[in-house]
């Protein structure tokens, strides 16, 4: 359960080959606990395989994942993860999707309730609370992927592009969403994208990776605001820090 | 965080327009025209006597042996003889009760061996071969075997349903648990699901409709099979009953069984349906 832990996930000299093909070559690098890491890399270069080697679905060929200094093995429900395609499960109505996660560590009956009731709103689903997850749209989808696992209050919570099957102002929107539902519930969090502006409007830093095999080749703070909405957008500095970030991705 | 914001991202879900719904009611009623049409064919047949009434005996003589065989007296008691007149429920109870015993014991087989070939590829490199091509003996081909095994009757009869209705199941069981996303299982186990209850949680959830599709055709098949597993000398069943209605040349008889095989058929897929719907609705366009 949360509260017990801060919430700092390390990983340490992390190594992954699938057979011949090796895809993470030594990774370092840390979330620290109530700040978004954004992790940016091209195409194809193992964000996805990182992720889930963080979130225990994968064993790393060599290296560590730590939580609070404690070593991991396997997924637990300390670790959040939305998957690139999201995770709702089909069979199920949207309440009952919420519900999962809080049943599965056996709370109690008015306590699930509770949970759901309130992501619900945070969410702004509640009138869908009986929909089965075909008949939300793709961004009501991501939002209630991201509150099946929030309702575990996971300290950490990793996100894998979760937007990034949406249009532009959608997108737009779900930051914000995002980041008003994360300043009420402190947690660490690891997204990846490989959205340069995304990466810039919810990160409190910023993680490059290079090409497969990928390693970190920058790290940068952010130097906006927790309270940055999308006006940030046409900010000078932030214009400036997207190009910058945008060249050096590009020629990672 | 406004509600407003998150307004214009929100599509409406709901149910049909209702003139859609009226006209899929409508449409089913189609399905009552070709039976209506060959049964004023078949009346038109047997009245002109176009055919000889002992080779199609018309609607009407068959409605009156139906009702006999249902609400007749019994009237023939001699030791040996299958009995039609009033014997209808003491028929159909045997073969239900055979039908569904078999039915039944090969949904579990089927459920317990499928699953196993789904959830592991070391049963799945063992097992499927040779379970591909026991697949492959037609169901006839096991009636004198079991006739060697369990003797005339309920045995065998028995055994050849339970052979028929396993196949579909154990596939179907196989197929689904083996095709069950591994996002699933992983999403499940993330959020604090024990590996013991994921069968429950995620595999069943995900494999129903398919095996929901599975049982449905097993429960026809196996209906079908009580014929077969009739053939060999059970004195009570539909079956039994049209065996020796064709020996004894009553046509209408035969017809009757007919009748009564394919009411039981539909009857049982109907309720089936019905049971299960709510497992698989999800899945449905
Ligand atoms: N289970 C696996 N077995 C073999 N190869 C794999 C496996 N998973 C990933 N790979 C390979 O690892 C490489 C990185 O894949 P990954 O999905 O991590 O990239 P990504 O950065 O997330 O890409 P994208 O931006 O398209 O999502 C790819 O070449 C892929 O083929
Ligand atoms: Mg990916």
């Amino acid at each position: 359960m949360s509260g017990t832990g801060t919430g700092l996930l390390s990983a340490r000299g992390l190594h992954k080959s699938f057979g011949d093909l090796s895809v993470l070559a030594g990774i370092d690098l840390e979330a620290r606990p109530g700040q978004v890491l954004s992790v940016l890399g091209p195409s194809g270069c193992g964000k996805s395989t990182l992720l889930r080697v963080l979130a225990g679905f994968e064993a790393p060929t060599s290296g560590e994942v730590l939580l609070d200094g404690v070593r991991l093995s396997g997924p637990s429900a300390d670790r959040g993860m939305v998957a690139q395609a999201g995770g709702l499960f089909p069979w199920l109505t949207l309440r009952d999707n919420l519900a999962f996660g809080p049943r599965a560590s056996r709370r109690t009956g008015t306590q699930v309730t509770a949970v759901v009731d309130e992501l619900l709103s945070a969410t702004g689903l509640d009138g869908f609370a009986d929909a089965l997850p075909k008949q939300l749209s793709g961004g009501m989808r991501q939002r209630a992927a991201i509150a099946q696992v929030l309702a575990n209050r996971p300290p950490v919570l990793l996100l894998d592009e979760p937007f990034g099957a949406l249009d532009a102002q959608t997108r737009l929107r779900m930051h914000e969403w995002l980041r008003a539902l994360l300043a009420e519930r402190p947690t660490t969090v690891l997204l990846v994208t490989h959205d340069v502006e995304e990466a810039l409007l919810l990160g409190d830093r910023l993680c490059l990776l290079s090409n497969r095999p990928a390693c970190v080749v920058d790290e940068l703070p952010v130097p906006f605001g927790a309270d940055r909405g999308r006006a940030v957008l046409a900010d000078a500095e932030f214009v400036r820090l997207k190009a910058t970030v945008l060249e050096r991705v590009l020629t990672a | 965080m406004s509600a407003a914001l998150l307004e214009d991202v929100l599509v409406p879900a709901g149910p049909g327009p209702a003139h859609s719904r009226a006209r899929r009611r409508g449409r089913r009623l189609l399905g009552l025209v070709v039976p209506v049409l060959l049964l004023a064919t078949w009346y038109v047949v047997s009245d002109r006597e176009i055919l000889s009434t002992r080779l199609l005996p018309g609607p009407g003589t068959v409605a009156t042996a139906l009702a006999e065989f249902f609400t007749g007296d019994r009237n023939d008691t001699l030791a040996g003889v299958v009995p039609f007149t009033g014997a209808g429920p003491e028929h159909l109870a045997a073969s239900l009760t055979r039908c569904g015993v078999s039915w039944l014991l090969a949904v579990l087989v089927g459920s317990v061996v499928g699953l196993l070939l789904g959830l592991s590829s070391l049963a799945r490199d063992l097992l499927d071969p040779i379970l591909n091509a026991l697949r492959a003996v037609p169901l006839f081909a096991w009636l004198p075997l079991a006739l060697v095994w369990f003797g005339l009757g309920e045995g065998a009869a028995r055994a050849i349903i339970f052979v028929g209705a396993l196949w579909p199941v154990l596939v179907a069981v196989g197929d689904a648990t083996a095709r069950v996303p591994r996002g699933h299982v992983e999403t499940a186990r993330m959020l604090g699901t024990p590996r013991r209850w994921l069968w429950r949680k995620v595999y069943l959830p995900s494999a129903l409709p398919e095996v929901v599709t599975g049982l449905r055709l097993s429960l026809t098949l196996a209906w079908t099979c009580v014929i077969v597993g009739e053939l060999s000398g059970t004195d009570r069943g539909v079956g039994a009953m049209m065996s020796a209605a064709r020996e004894t040349g009553r046509t209408e008889q035969v017809v009757v069984g007919i009748v009564v095989f394919a009411a039981v058929g539909l009857l049982a897929d109907l309720v089936l349906r019905g049971v299960t719907a709510r497992w698989v609705r999800w899945s449905r366009a």
